[in-house]
């Protein structure tokens, strides 16, 4: 098999992405497991950039990383006591669970590895954003007007959920 | 298309769009004269829901005369089905309004906001019905979904109400997320996300069945989370009984609905081949779809009506038996002809007025007995004789007896259902069984009302139910009778809104 640059970069990120979410999800500290989630952006925005989605991965970085993640912590720290709370994830269903889990691996691992996929081609790394705004305002354009009232109401619900009276 | 075709195209959609225009314009004028009528617990902010509401039925109406067009570069489509839903759901709205106004849990709440909240969740189920891209499907399921939560949560201090909202919302997170995941192999199979394109190349070539199976199943996660279908109605029992009641009748009937729409518009125009000649829809590539959805309606139905069993809570019982009736609706979207849309589409109306009559009467009570345990429903019958008839018709209908409106409605699911073909013979058997099993229950709540004596402790006086509550039980109880009698018109609407685009 031979393997390029392309590839060790893409299984380098891989790595990192699946390491790190398995820190999040395992570890038994609220800010270990955002910490592990920070790496998970990270590594997801990296493959981000391989597939020459630039502006997708510096989306990832600033939204994800820079404010969801940013608040998250916050809210844990800001929180009393949160940080020792011992989180009680009993596996209550060790043996079923794990069962699905691997028929799930196996079903998808078969429909990736037989599907005949319909590949974009090649492609160049030029910069998207020029695209992107483009998209966004002529074919895409309902998508994106629907997502900015699906913003404004969200802002009205969490608004009156978090308010005294 | 030129840059220049697109931006044209997407101007001239506005003309199309004038009803979720008009919604969206009423939404910001409810946001400003909240501010400037804050201090005063006015009625107007309903007022204003109501008189915008009206507004949009005409503007809705009036699209009739536009004809079927695919508008925003094929991202919705204006046809007489996405009319006839915006209908039902307009409808909806502005019944729940009316009962959110004389609703004593939501008194003392500030109003604002939540009728401001209801409009944009309207808004939602409009894009639902008409959304003919997979973003525009899943963006629209979003805006419902996430409005919900808050309005579920609505009665934040109560512990019962903030508990209905938080499993709403991850349940919510969970089966998005699995709807995304299987949107994202549809893609990767097709190379498209627009529905009709994807149509088109499933009709082409040869896919492979495993990979669209499973997509199609991880999509089903987000639609059958919509229409509460089991495996994904965990969350409806907790959020129905933990809502304000008028909320739960609106989720019982608008989101659901809407998924339907989502359901039939994608099944029959991705998945399926239209034949003229048979009026029959023709499953794409070798996997029986019907089939599936066979099972899923078959195992949604009987969960429903069994679970409904053992409830002594109303809201509860009534939750259960609207997962049930998601079941029979569904009947009407596996046999993939033109008769079963339709069939689908005269039940889902019919369902509007006996659930929300059934959810009326449950609010009526709740409101003077401050109770919604079956056993507390004891004897209601001599103390508030008209509340309780009225319950005996929606339930009698909801169970699907002669002469209700309900009846006829089951009449042509399975109808439908015989016409096509002894494949689906089980599956008729198995909805008649089950409207055995749903008389048994809906009957536990009549017999506590008319033949149980009243509980001791409970004065026996009769109750006022005031001329208000009265007006609304006639809307609602009147045409679930007089459709049972005389159904040719609604059958007409029905039959004129199986159009939807691509026309045929």
């Amino acid at each position: 098999m031979n393997i390029t640059l392309f590839d060790t970069i893409f299984y380098l990120l891989a790595f990192l992405t699946l390491g790190s979410a398995a820190i999040m999800v395992f570890s038994k500290n609220v800010i270990y497991s955002a910490v592990g989630l920070l790496f998970t952006f990270f590594g997801v925005a990296g493959i981000y950039v391989l597939l020459a989605a630039d502006f997708v991965a510096v989306v990832q970085v600033l939204v994800y990383v820079g404010g969801i993640l940013i608040l998250l912590l916050f809210g844990v720290m800001l929180s009393n006591k949160i940080t020792n709370i011992e989180i009680t994830t009993e596996t209550l269903h060790f043996l079923p669970a794990s069962l699905v889990v691997i028929g799930i691996f196996v079903v998808l691992y078969r429909v990736f590895i037989t599907t005949d996929w319909n590949p974009v081609g090649s492609y160049n790394f030029d910069p998207t954003t020029h695209e992107i705004g483009t998209l966004l305002m002529t074919d895409y354009l309902i998508p994106f007007e629907i997502a900015s009232i699906l913003l404004l109401g969200a802002l009205i619900g969490a608004a009156y959920i978090a308010r005294k009276d | 298309m030129a840059l220049s075709d697109i931006i044209r195209d997407n101007i001239n959609s506005l003309n199309y769009f004038l009803p979720e225009l008009l919604l969206t314009g009423l939404v910001l004028l409810m946001i400003i004269a909240d501010l400037l009528l804050k201090k005063e617990r006015s009625p107007w902010m309903s007022i204003i829901a109501l008189i915008g509401s009206g507004v949009v039925l005409f503007a809705i109406i009036n699209q009739y005369e536009l004809g079927s067009r695919s508008i925003f570069n094929n991202m919705l489509a204006v046809d007489e089905f996405s009319i006839f839903f915006k209908l039902l759901f307009l409808a909806t709205t502005i019944l729940v309004i009316f009962l959110s106004i004389a609703s004593v849990e939501l008194s003392g709440r500030s109003v604002g906001e939540y009728f401001t909240l209801l409009m944009i969740l309207t808004l939602g189920l409009f894009l639902m019905a008409s959304a003919t891209h997979m973003i525009t499907i899943f963006i629209a399921i979003e805006l419902v979904s996430i409005i919900s939560f808050a309005l579920v949560t609505y009665l934040k201090t109560r512990r019962r109400s903030s508990e209905a909202g938080l499993k709403y919302a991850i349940y919510g997170a969970f089966s998005s997320g699995l709807m995304l995941y299987g949107i994202s192999i549809l893609y990767g199979l097709t190379g498209t996300l627009n529905i009709y394109e994807i149509g088109e190349v499933l009709a082409g070539r040869d896919t492979n069945s495993l990979a669209l199976l499973i997509s199609v199943l991880l999509i089903m996660a987000g639609f059958g989370y919509k229409i509460a279908s089991v495996p994904f109605h965990f969350w409806s029992p907790d959020v129905y009984e933990g809502a304000p009641t008028p909320i739960t009748a609106f989720l019982s009937i608008g989101p659901k609905a809407a998924g339907f729409a989502v359901i039939i518009r994608f099944f029959n125009v991705a998945l399926s081949n239209y034949d003229g000649v048979a009026e029959q829809w023709l499953a794409l590539s070798n996997i029986n779809w019907p089939q599936i959805i066979a099972v899923i309606a078959a195992a949604t139905m009987t969960l429903g009506n069994l679970v409904a069993i053992a409830q002594d809570n109303v809201k509860r019982l009534l939750a259960y038996s609207s997962i049930a009736h998601a079941g029979y609706a569904l009947l009407g979207v596996v046999v993939l002809s033109s008769q079963g849309v339709y069939a689908t589409l005269f039940y889902l109306v019919v369902y509007y007025f006996m659930n929300l009559g059934a959810f009326f009467v449950v609010i009526i009570f709740q409101d003077i007995i401050g109770s919604e345990k079956i056993d507390d429903f004891k004897g209601l019958a001599s103390r508030a004789p008209i509340p309780a008839i009225a319950m005996g018709v929606f339930l009698f209908s909801l169970t699907g007896l002669p002469p209700t409106a309900g009846f006829i409605g089951k009449f042509y699911l399975f109808a439908a259902l015989i016409k096509a073909g002894p494949e689906f013979y089980w599956l008729a058997i198995v909805g008649l069984l089950n409207s055995v099993v749903a008389l048994y229950y809906y009957a536990r709540i009549l017999k506590a009302m008319f033949f149980d004596k009243i509980s001791e402790g409970v004065s026996p006086e009769p109750l006022k139910i005031s001329p208000y509550y009265v007006t609304l039980l006639a809307v609602l109880g009147i045409p679930t009778i007089l459709v049972g009698l005389y159904w040719a018109p609604l059958a007409n609407l029905a039959s004129h809104s199986v159009h939807f685009l691509p026309t045929f």
